[in-house]
């Protein structure tokens, strides 16, 4: 239970085993190599060669996965993946298969293929270009090479003006003409009312005046285009000839992007496979190049797990005679990283500590503290029976039919199983079952499921905001004792008691006085309550103007501290949401029944509506339901129950251990 | 009928308000969600859990004007009670806290959740805390629905 003791191991060996000390250190999957190498000390030698040469492999698998993965259609959909249906592979296969591929030619092949298709598109981009132009221009008459190339003569020009302008422009131009030589000007039909439109026109004149020509343009709004020389035909001839490439580019761009999704089908199962490899063995070497070496022997410090420390040894000691392997517990001044070891029963909420921030190696591990409460906040919150149900089934399906489910995820499935327990049993003592499904539809069941109600949210929520609000005041000073009891380890007596154990009292000693008063407790229970209460509050005065030299200050402090109950008074009541979730998803669920009892009575096809309509409203309501009781509870334990004794700030361990992102790697 | 048309006007506010803010609260996310995917298509399950949060909102609101209309018995046939205006006045007062609280904290989750998004885009570990931070504004949308829900089955009709 809580934070597991570590080792901290010192292996000196010979260098002619690195590579087997290194890889079994990883495949135990226990070490988490601790630097000893001075800072910006450069890696030892044999280490440094393997790192480039890792680094060269790795760098041509990410080019192969980012080219390819796009076009490659995974055969295993993507849930089973996650839930752990993979390939399974050894380290030494991965290495045969390494050996056997030549990574340097599939990127050849593959950039060979890319840049054909790069050059593809830009042709294509240019022939679309060029007879969206062509087009255009459908108003010259004329071979395009009187424009390009010119006559002995004649050249001319392509241009566009605004339509407004157009007219100016012929009288321009024919004011030129006159005491110049002639020029003809070609002008696209266009629409005289659309004033800001770009018209095109074509010119041609004579040779000798061109600059003269080119200045008029410029003056009088015609922006001149620049037409590519290869046109020399006509307009229809040019656009016939491009058409007939971008068919022909066309098809080839098709014919490389099979090859590429060709290639793709092949290579990626590979890759993958050597991606994990490659990026298990860069992991190893740059966590092993922290050593320390000297002429002919390494040194490499690691954190071992106790429970694991002496399979380690054994099997370090298998591979050579020439090691030495000290362990030996952490010094006062070490700062071990933090390993959570809880039974199978509590492990699932490692994960709710893990989000928020791992303990310190000595500090206190709340999970098994947390755990219960999270677990019946979450059944109070989905709280409906048939939602229990399901989501047992639904999880009891998968775990018979995924025997691999990587350990993580299987853990957080774990979670939702237990707490569909506590779900279960709240559904049924407050009578939920698919919200009012039993009330509406099976009126048969309704005496079977009064007589389990212990509660009724509907008729009577102040009893649950009741029971709601008691569970926070049980959480809460649970949290204040862990606070306290964590100050007594340390031995600081006075500040337990000043800052946890006075709240304590003064809270529960109110309860019990409110309770007292109300009748449902017997009267000395009033008296108790006062005392406590009067005790807690004076500890509290007296322990805010502890320190303080001015007598006034003094009592200022201890009211203002006093003043703090507020806050506590706030998180109480925060509590109440355990009954507003717990009603919503109720209620929701009563929703969805009475929509669906209303489509049943639409003839004929009613009962098929009801029952689309009652199926899928009761998934979605289970799935958002589900994240709301999930968050609620979860923050219930972080701000309110953490916000009293634990702030984590550990590192948490992690061990050097093989990459498995794709397939299932075993030693 | 001065009573039902109160009483019915409180609970489209419901719905209607909680709503707006929700779609708001959730566009907002959207927008940061479609960034951070533009990046890493991978997070999208995290992404969508994180816009998907202010959406209850949306949620309090209809569960609050179906709890009217039941209680005005508008559903299923049985036929509207008979309403005085004050009881009417009273439903309505009931729907404001969810209608107004929920309008408003939906934005405000929606804002909380897109900031934590852009988070997760950088550091994708801290999913939990990032999950936190939007459900610290959604405490107000459900203390609302509590008080609207407590309201309601105090109010005397029929």
């Amino acid at each position: 239970m809580g934070v597991a003791r570590l080792k901290k191991a010192e292996l000196y060996y010979h260098k002619s085993v690195h590579e087997e000390i290194a890889a079994a250190l990883q495949e135990s999957g226990a070490c988490q190599i601790i630097s000893t190498a001075e800072e910006n000390s450069a890696p030892p030698s044999e280490i440094e060669a393997l790192i480039s040469q890792t680094d060269d492999k790795l760098s041509d698998i990410r080019y192969l996965s980012r080219t390819l993965t796009p076009h490659y259609v995974d055969p295993i959909p993507a849930l089973d993946r996650m839930l752990g249906e993979r390939p399974e592979v050894t380290m030494p296969e991965l290495a045969e298969l390494s050996s056997q591929t030549d990574l340097k030619k599939i990127c050849e092949q593959v950039r060979g293929i890319e840049h054909e298709t790069g050059d593809v598109r830009m042709k294509l981009s240019e022939a679309r270009m060029n007879v969206s132009l062509l087009s255009s221009l459908g108003f010259f008459q004329y071979p395009l090479s009187v424009i390009t190339e010119g006559t002995r003569t004649l050249t001319g020009l392509v241009g566009t003006l605004k339509a407004e302008n157009v007219n100016g422009f012929r009288a321009v131009l024919g004011d030129f003409s006159q005491y110049s030589q002639e020029t003809e000007l070609v002008i696209a039909p266009y629409n005289e009312k659309d004033k800001a439109q770009e018209v095109y026109a074509a010119l041609i004149y004579s040779r000798s005046i061109e600059s003269e020509v080119r200045e008029l343009c410029a003056k009088n709004g015609l922006s001149i285009i620049d037409v590519p020389s290869v046109f020399t035909g006509t307009v229809d001839e040019e656009k016939e000839k491009y058409s007939a490439s971008i068919t022909e580019l066309e098809a080839k761009e098709q014919e490389l992007s099979a090859k590429i999704s060709e290639a793709a089908d092949t290579y990626v199962p590979t890759v993958q496979k050597l991606s994990d490899y490659y990026v298990s063995l860069s992991g190893r070497y740059n966590e092993m190049a922290r050593s320390y070496e000297t002429d002919c022997t390494m040194l490499t410090k690691f954190w071992v797990p106790t429970s694991k420390a002496d399979e380690l040894k054994q099997k370090i000691e298998e591979i050579s005679t020439d090691i030495e392997l000290v362990m030996s517990n952490p010094a006062p001044d070490d700062e071990p990283p933090s390993l959570l070891n809880n039974g199978n029963t509590v492990r699932p909420f490692n994960i709710l500590t893990e989000l928020y921030s791992s303990p310190t190696y000595r500090g206190i591990d709340p999970t098994p503290l947390l755990a219960p409460f999270f677990w019946i906040f979450f059944g109070m919150c989905l709280g409906d029976a048939g939602y229990a149900i399901v989501v047992f089934c639904t999880i009891l399906y998968v775990f018979r039919k995924y025997k691999k489910i990587p350990s993580g995820v299987k853990e957080f499935i774990r979670l939702f199983l237990f707490c569909s327990v506590s779900t279960f049993i709240y559904g049924v003592i407050s009578g939920s079952f698919f919200g009012n499904f039993i009330d509406s539809f099976v009126p048969v069941l309704i005496p079977l499921k009064n007589s389990l109600m212990l509660v009724d949210p509907m008729t009577n929520p102040m009893q649950v905001l009741g029971i709601s609000l008691l569970l926070g005041v049980i959480h809460l000073m649970f949290g204040l004792l862990i606070a306290a009891y964590d100050k007594l380890r340390h031995g600081e007596f006075i500040n337990a008691l000043g800052n946890d154990i006075s709240w304590f009292l003064l809270i529960v000693g109110l309860c019990l006085f409110g309770v007292g008063l109300g009748g449902m407790l017997p009267p000395h229970f009033v008296q108790i309550g006062q005392g406590m209460a009067g005790l807690g509050a004076v500890i509290i005065f007296l322990y805010a103007g502890k320190g303080e030299p001015n007598f006034f200050k003094k009592i200022i402090n201890g009211f203002l501290a006093l003043y703090g109950s507020t806050s506590y008074l706030g998180d109480i009541l925060s509590y109440s949401r355990l009954l507003a979730l717990g009603f919503g998803s109720a209620v929701i669920g009563m929703v969805i029944n009475l929509l669906g009892g209303l489509a049943a009575d639409i003839p004929y096809v009613g009962w098929v509506i009801a029952i689309v309509v009652i199926v899928g409203g009761h998934i979605f309501s289970i799935a958002i339901n589900i994240l709301g009781s999930f968050v609620h509870p979860l923050r219930l334990q972080y701000v309110e129950f953490f916000g009293k004794f634990y702030s984590g700030g550990g590192e948490p361990f992690t061990p050097l251990t093989l990459s498995q992102e794709f397939v299932n790697v075993k030693a | 009928m001065l009573g039902l048309s109160l009483a019915l006007f409180g609970a489209a506010l419901a719905a209607a308000l909680a709503g707006i803010g929700s779609a708001i609260g959730i566009g907002v996310a959207g927008g940061a969600a479609a960034g951070v995917m533009t990046e890493d298509p991978n997070k999208f399950g995290s992404c969508l859990i994180l816009q998907a949060l202010p959406g209850t909102q949306g949620i309090y609101g209809l569960l609050i004007a179906f709890f009217v209309l039941n209680k005005l018995g508008l559903l299923g046939g049985a036929g509207a009670v008979d309403l005085t205006w004050n009881q009417g006045l009273q439903i309505l007062a009931s729907c404001l806290p969810i209608a107004v609280v929920g309008w408003y904290s939906a934005i405000w989750q929606g804002k909380t959740s897109a900031a934590s998004i852009q988070m997760i885009s950088k550091k994708p570990e801290a999913m939990g805390k990032a999950i936190i931070l939007p459900a610290m504004v959604e405490t107000y949308a459900v203390l609302a629905l509590l008080t609207s829900i407590l309201m309601l089955m105090g109010v005397q009709v029929g």
